[in-house]
């Protein structure tokens, strides 16, 4: 087989795969199925290729595997570390053994928390704090009560803030609903404009697959 | 008898999750100082060989996880009036793709292709087609979406919503006597849109921080038995 043919096979085959998966638009059937199944397999392989050969085996030839004289028997346990408790996760399968597969999860969650919550202050809150103060040295005056009003009212509106009366009815004080009505009205048009902009997306990702097969297509017809 | 053992048993959950409890937090503190201090300090250093362990153990949970996947396939595979077929199909897919790797990795490849590496060209037919096929198709679905939205029933938030979706459909045309309209959505971005993303990043963060002091405090149950 030459390099043409096989890209030949690879076009055809992403014409049909492509039509399987549009088939849908018709109603869900057989077609679009097998092409999400096929999606799931070669994904599901893909990942499993990518981790063993650009995670583990370079860890692994770092530490257990090292050609290194310097390299200690501490820092050879340790490269067995992370694969036994890996390991440990195939018994979350079994009811009896169960707990025994926690000890990987907890290293996830603990040192996972840790890198979040620093992520979080460091990351995201303390910056856009920060922008959220310095609203008016870029804009306009109305436009930074605009930026700085919005992001407050905002956070306001994701506050459970209400009071309960006598009869067990939550209600808020005509300020914060105020504040929190206005917030409502920030957040909805930033999810609008964030769902015009997954429109756009998804309409520049359609055109340019059908520009791809329609290329295709007419390549074949002309030559 | 029965209720001693259970006695028993509940005594051995408390204490595992004790445990877990406290390998949670120590593991947390640590690299939370870890990754404050000095790359080259000692609590700088173990937080990055932590970073390293995890990323190996996230890197085996996707191991398990696939040949959980394929597991769960395979059993399907008898019941042919239960979805078996699509199993099957998933099952040669995954199977396909790995011995196209193998093959790539041995130089198997004679004639024409001696040399090539075939499984690249895969990925690009199959995965890139029909993730790019799928992502084309949400278009239709958001499109109609937005008409759903306005027959289901018309309050004042999906008018602003409908609002803010035509202004930044229509500030984006390139066609001339629009000028009005993508100033109009430029300024939406850059300052009303801009200021409920804040407002939502620092919530987004103020949520991520509650919910990892709550689990540093073990009050979150994800690693713990019932």
């Amino acid at each position: 087989m030459t390099v043409e043919n096989l890209d030949l096979i690879a076009g055809w085959a992403g014409l049909v795969l492509t039509l399987m998966v549009f088939s849908y638009l018709l109603a869900d059937n057989f077609l679009y199925r097998i092409a999400v199944h096929v999606l799931i397999g070669t994904a599901a392989a893909y990942v499993a290729i990518a981790a063993v050969e650009d995670v583990l085996m370079p860890w692994l030839r770092a530490t257990v595997f090292s050609n290194d004289a310097d390299t200690s028997s501490g820092v050879r346990a340790l490269g067995v570390l992370p694969i036994f408790l890996g390991a440990l996760l195939l018994l979350k399968s079994s009811s009896r053994l169960a707990r025994l597969g926690n000890l990987g999860t907890v290293f996830m969650i603990g040192i996972g928390t840790g890198v979040a919550l620093v992520g979080a202050v460091i990351g995201t809150i303390l910056p856009l704090a920060r922008d959220a103060s310095n609203s008016f040295d870029h804009e306009s005056a109305l436009n930074g009560a605009i930026l700085l009003g919005g992001t407050l009212c905002t956070l306001v509106y994701f506050q459970y803030l209400s009071r309960r009366r006598s009869d067990g009815e939550p209600v808020n004080r005509p300020h914060i609903r105020t504040l929190r009505f206005v917030g409502q009205g920030f957040v909805t048009l930033t999810l609008g404009a964030l769902y015009a902009s997954a429109i756009l997306t998804s309409l520049s990702i359609f055109s340019s697959v059908i520009h791809e097969q329609l290329r295709f297509i007419l390549n074949q017809l002309g030559g | 008898m029965q209720a001693d053992r259970k006695t028993r048993k509940r005594r051995r959950l408390r204490l595992g999750n004790a445990v877990n409890a406290t390998l949670v937090l120590a593991l947390g503190f640590i690299t939370m100082v870890g990754l404050l201090s000095p790359a080259d300090s000692m609590t700088g250093l173990t937080a990055d060989v932590f970073l390293q362990l995890v990323g190996v153990l996230a890197a085996v949970a996707v191991l398990v996880g696939v040949l959980n996947l394929l597991l769960v396939h395979l059993g399907r595979l008898p019941r042919v009036r239960k979805g078996g077929f699509y199993s099957l199909v998933v099952i040669l897919s995954a199977v396909a793709v790995a011995v196209v790797h193998v093959l790539d990795r041995s130089k198997s490849w004679g004639g024409d292709l001696e040399g090539q590496k075939v499984g690249p060209r895969l990925f690009g037919v199959i995965q890139v087609t029909l993730e790019s096929a799928l992502a084309g198709m949400v278009f239709f679905f958001l499109v109609y979406a937005t008409y759903r939205l306005m027959r289901h029933r018309v309050t004042w938030a999906n008018l602003v919503f409908l609002a803010a979706v035509l202004i930044v459909l229509i500030g984006w045309l390139p066609l001339k006597g629009l000028d009005g309209a993508q100033d109009v959505r430029d300024w939406l971005m850059e300052v009303p849109v801009s200021a409920g993303a804040r407002g939502l990043l620092i919530g987004i963060g103020l949520g991520t921080v509650t919910v990892g002091v709550r689990v540093l405090l073990g009050r979150e149950r994800a690693y713990r038995e019932p």
